[in-house]
């Protein structure tokens, strides 16, 4: 008998039908893995699952009796927990107080304290969850954060545990973490359901894969059975190419971005950024690979005028942009996708249309003289969104109404759209599912080949890979290496980038222009 | 000189300012501990004083008296807690309302009940409750009148007062209510998702602030004034806000913060008698308290840190 069983489930919201009669079985000890697109309704019917919404149809059974659950108590007192892809743990509070909320130890209203810490110690020690029950939540890093969160689930009795998108803020060491402990929660006899978008990590970590989209589940199969291919094919719905080939060979044209001898400070005052030196030409791409930390952010924020370099130039088409802010920057001709699309790259509280025409929005013919003409932005907000294929009902729409890969679209709708002469693109497919990814870097692809000069920075060495036509390695503020797109692949690359080249390379060939190395 | 301003009479008196401070800013601290900003305490202490006092007059008793002052308080609040944590309003705005509303409605009803405004007739009041013989003189026995002055010669709730914030702290810190309570200001969703009510928390704690706050509005009318005059809380309510945060929303640090401000309104009484010996406006002396206020939020204290989600109404799913 399965432990948790939903048959039919059916949630609609206004103009969405977000769970199309959803069936699915999970058995003790299993982990199944619920894949699909960003929007594909994995979240919803969870959160249906664990009370927070209520179905429009169908029934969950658990232990093969149907259970009516209407709220995330009544979930709980089933034994279902659930860690939020947002985590509701209380920052000011300590691990013990966090855990124990809503069922806290004690009599007479007064909370047993040393047995509440006992409680949690013996949990942590059992589950191999190791973390420091006295500790300001505020003062965890996040995978420790995840670990109470799970801990918390434990303590109220989970049987079935409910992770939702449990590694989208975790390190690749934390995702190692994580996975070994849902193996041994899985040891224990609990029973866990892993929301995802990440091929690797389903094929990783499943026992059995759900996939779904748009609401419906479409598909189910077992990581033995399938490989990335077959799964990502099931999760779009069509083939997806998940390393585009470049058909053409890079042009490189004039040069477009002259990096000399750049020194830049990082907000601790170390040096980020220790003397790099490099170029990019017209229809090339190069792609700058690190560990995340090694300067790349900093050197990026002093390329597109966020950041003051110690020392250095920095030449666009022959222009000092050096010490030039960000409007003279764009006006220069440089386009950038932030790595941080909620913080640098829109305004949630815009709608499409404002957020496509900011950057423009003080020139011709968006502007005339004072006045914005919103006829004008109206048109170009039109063209881009079809252009660019960003799914919405209409360009009035808020910015953070949309979901993270529609509105990672309109950010390189924006900024490709604009036609610059230089593109810097940071980790442009952060938190996108593999449709999305595609999207974006045939996008990135498309600018090259009409003579566009691109920067991409990026942790992801398959974006590296599929995307660079040169690859300048980063490590502690230095560019360590180049590679031509034909002689790197993910070997060399992780060796250079942890360093492993520091000491071979001499010093001539630190300091030798790299510009049209491969031209 | 010196010896006519700091007597024992000075730190009684500063007592006795700071007791209504501290009930509503105790109030202040549990309803904005829960995640809701209470501006509302000024037209609640009012409303309180004006029950209170109705009730005094109605039935000759000053403990019916203040029963009604702290349901009053409560029953206005509910109000409050209506609009802003049910309905989602503003709730600065929803303070605001009520502050104007309170102000108005007892106005109104001075003229409905008594046929004038300004002052009601005096009432009777609570007495102190010790009251001991001074033994003979000497050095001894003027330790005694200090002592004596300053710790037996107050009225009830002032003592109630020392005793409501002591039982206050423990309580936030040490019980699951106070658990929850410090859990709702700063992540609501966290408390909703291990299954506890957000809005049967919030409504709790808002409906507490306003039974304080009544009871601090008895105090003004049933131990010190004797009797109700419009407008008489005259920005308390806003100052026991300061409170609260000067106290870092805490209630032992909120009744702390009140008697500091409690002892600059003493002060600004005993400075009067200076008038016939410097020539310093007598107003000088009265912006004392609100001068110290402006200073204390303006961040002279250092950065207090308010709980996440004050001021954030709760929606659910």
């Amino acid at each position: 008998m399965p432990v948790l069983e939903l048959r039919e489930v059916t949630k609609a919201f206004p103009g969405v039908l977000a769970n199309d009669r959803v069936s699915l079985v999970l058995e003790k000890g299993e982990i199944v893995a619920l894949l699909g697109e960003n929007g594909a309704g994995k979240s919803t019917v969870m959160n249906v699952v664990y009370g927070l919404l209520s179905p429009d149809g169908g029934e969950v059974l658990m232990d093969g009796r149907p259970a009516r659950i209407k709220s995330p108590r009544q979930a709980i007192d089933l034994g279902i927990g659930m860690v939020h892809q947002h985590f509701m743990l209380v920052e000011p509070l300590t691990v013990t107080e966090n855990i124990v909320l809503g069922r806290e130890p004690g009599r007479f209203g007064a909370i047993d304290f040393a047995t509440a810490r006992r409680r949690v110690e013996e949990l942590s020690l059992r589950y191999g969850l190791k973390v420091d029950p006295d500790a300001r939540i505020i003062d965890l890093p996040v995978g420790m954060q995840q670990r109470v969160e799970i801990l918390k689930a434990l303590y109220q009795g989970a049987r079935v545990l409910i992770l939702d998108e449990p590694t989208a803020v975790l390190t690749p060491q934390e995702v190692r973490e994580l996975f070994s402990v849902i193996r041994s929660l899985v040891d224990e006899g609990l029973s866990v359901v892993f929301i995802t978008h990440k091929l690797e990590e389903v094929m990783a970590v499943a026992d059995r894969i759900i996939v779904m989209r748009a609401g419906r589940v479409v598909g189910e199969t077992s990581p033995e059975k399938t490989d990335d291919v077959g799964l990502a094919r099931l999760m779009v719905g069509r083939d997806v190419v998940l390393r585009i080939e470049k058909t053409t060979k890079p042009t490189c044209g004039d040069t477009v971005l002259h990096v000399e001898d750049l020194r830049v400070r990082s907000d601790r005052g170390l040096e980020a950024v220790a003397g790099v030196t490099f170029s990019v030409c017209g229809g090339e791409i190069v792609a700058v690979a690190g560990v995340s930390g090694n300067g790349q952010t900093e050197l990026v924020e002093s390329i597109v005028g966020l950041r003051r370099p110690l020392a250095g130039t920095i030449l666009l088409k022959g222009v000092d942009i050096t010490r030039a802010d960000a409007r003279t920057s764009i006006e220069a001709g440089l386009s950038h996708i932030p790595e941080d699309r909620h913080r640098r790259g829109l305004i949630l509280q815009f709608d499409l249309a404002e957020n496509l025409v900011l950057g423009d929005h003080r020139v011709p013919p968006y502007a005339k003289g004072p006045l914005m003409r919103p006829g004008q932005v109206g048109a170009m907000a039109a063209t881009r969104i079809a252009d660019y294929d960003i799914r919405t009902p209409s360009a009035g729409v808020l910015a953070g109404n949309l979901s993270g890969g529609n509105q990672q679209k309109l950010v390189v709708a924006r900024e490709i759209g604009r036609d610059p002469e230089l593109l810097v693109a940071a980790q442009p497919t952060r938190g996108l599912d593999v449709g999305a990814i595609e999207f974006v870097h045939r996008q990135i692809l498309a600018a090259r080949e009409s003579g566009k000069a691109v920067l991409l920075v990026s942790l992801e060495l398959e974006e590296v890979l599929s995307l660079a036509d040169r690859v300048l390695v980063m490590y502690e503020g230095r560019i360590v290496k180049e590679l031509a797109s034909g002689e790197a692949d993910a070997e060399t690359l992780g060796y250079y980038m942890t360093g492993g080249g520091g000491e071979k390379l001499s010093a001539q060939e630190l300091q030798a222009p790299t510009h049209g190395g491969n031209a | 000189m010196l010896g006519d301003i700091i007597t024992p009479d000075l730190f009684a008196s500063a007592l006795r300012m700071a007791t209504p401070l501290a009930l509503a800013a105790i109030g202040g601290t549990i309803c904005e501990r829960a995640g809701v900003v209470n501006i509302a305490l000024e037209g609640i202490m009012l409303t309180g004083a004006f029950f209170g006092t109705a009730m005094v007059l109605l039935t000759g008793s000053p403990w019916l008296g203040v029963i009604a002052a702290v349901a009053s308080g409560a029953g206005i609040s509910a109000v409050h807690a209506f609009a802003s944590i049910n309905l989602r309003s503003n709730q600065v705005i929803s303070g605001t309302a009520i502050n104007l509303l309170a102000l108005g409605l007892t106005g109104f009803l001075m003229e409905l009940w008594y046929g004038h405004p300004g002052t009601t007739d005096p009432i009777k009041v609570l007495r102190p409750i010790f009251n001991f013989e001074s033994p003979g003189g000497g050095a001894i026995a003027e330790a005694w009148r200090w002592f004596d002055s300053i710790v037996f010669s107050h009225t009830p709730i002032v003592y109630l007062t020392i005793l409501i914030a002591i039982v206050a702290q423990v309580a936030i810190h040490r019980t699951k209510w106070g658990l929850r309570l410090r859990a709702l200001g700063e992540h609501p969703r966290a408390v909703d998702t291990v299954g506890v009510s957000v809005y049967r928390g919030r409504w709790v704690a808002v409906l507490m602030s306003g039974a304080l706050a009544g009871l601090a509005g008895a105090n003004l009318t049933i131990e010190q004034v004797g009797s109700f005059t419009e407008n008489m809380t005259n920005g308390r309510g806003f100052i026991a806000l300061a409170a609260n945060i000067f106290g870092r929303w805490t209630p032992v640090g909120s009744y702390l913060a009140s008697l500091l401000f409690g002892f600059a309104d003493a002060l600004q009484i005993k400075l009067q008698i200076l008038r016939g010996v410097v020539s310093i406006p007598p107003q000088l002396f009265l912006m004392l308290p609100y001068l110290l206020t402006v200073i204390v939020l303006a961040g002279v204290i250092g950065r207090a840190v308010a709980p996440a989600a004050v001021g954030e109404p709760y929606e659910k799913g």
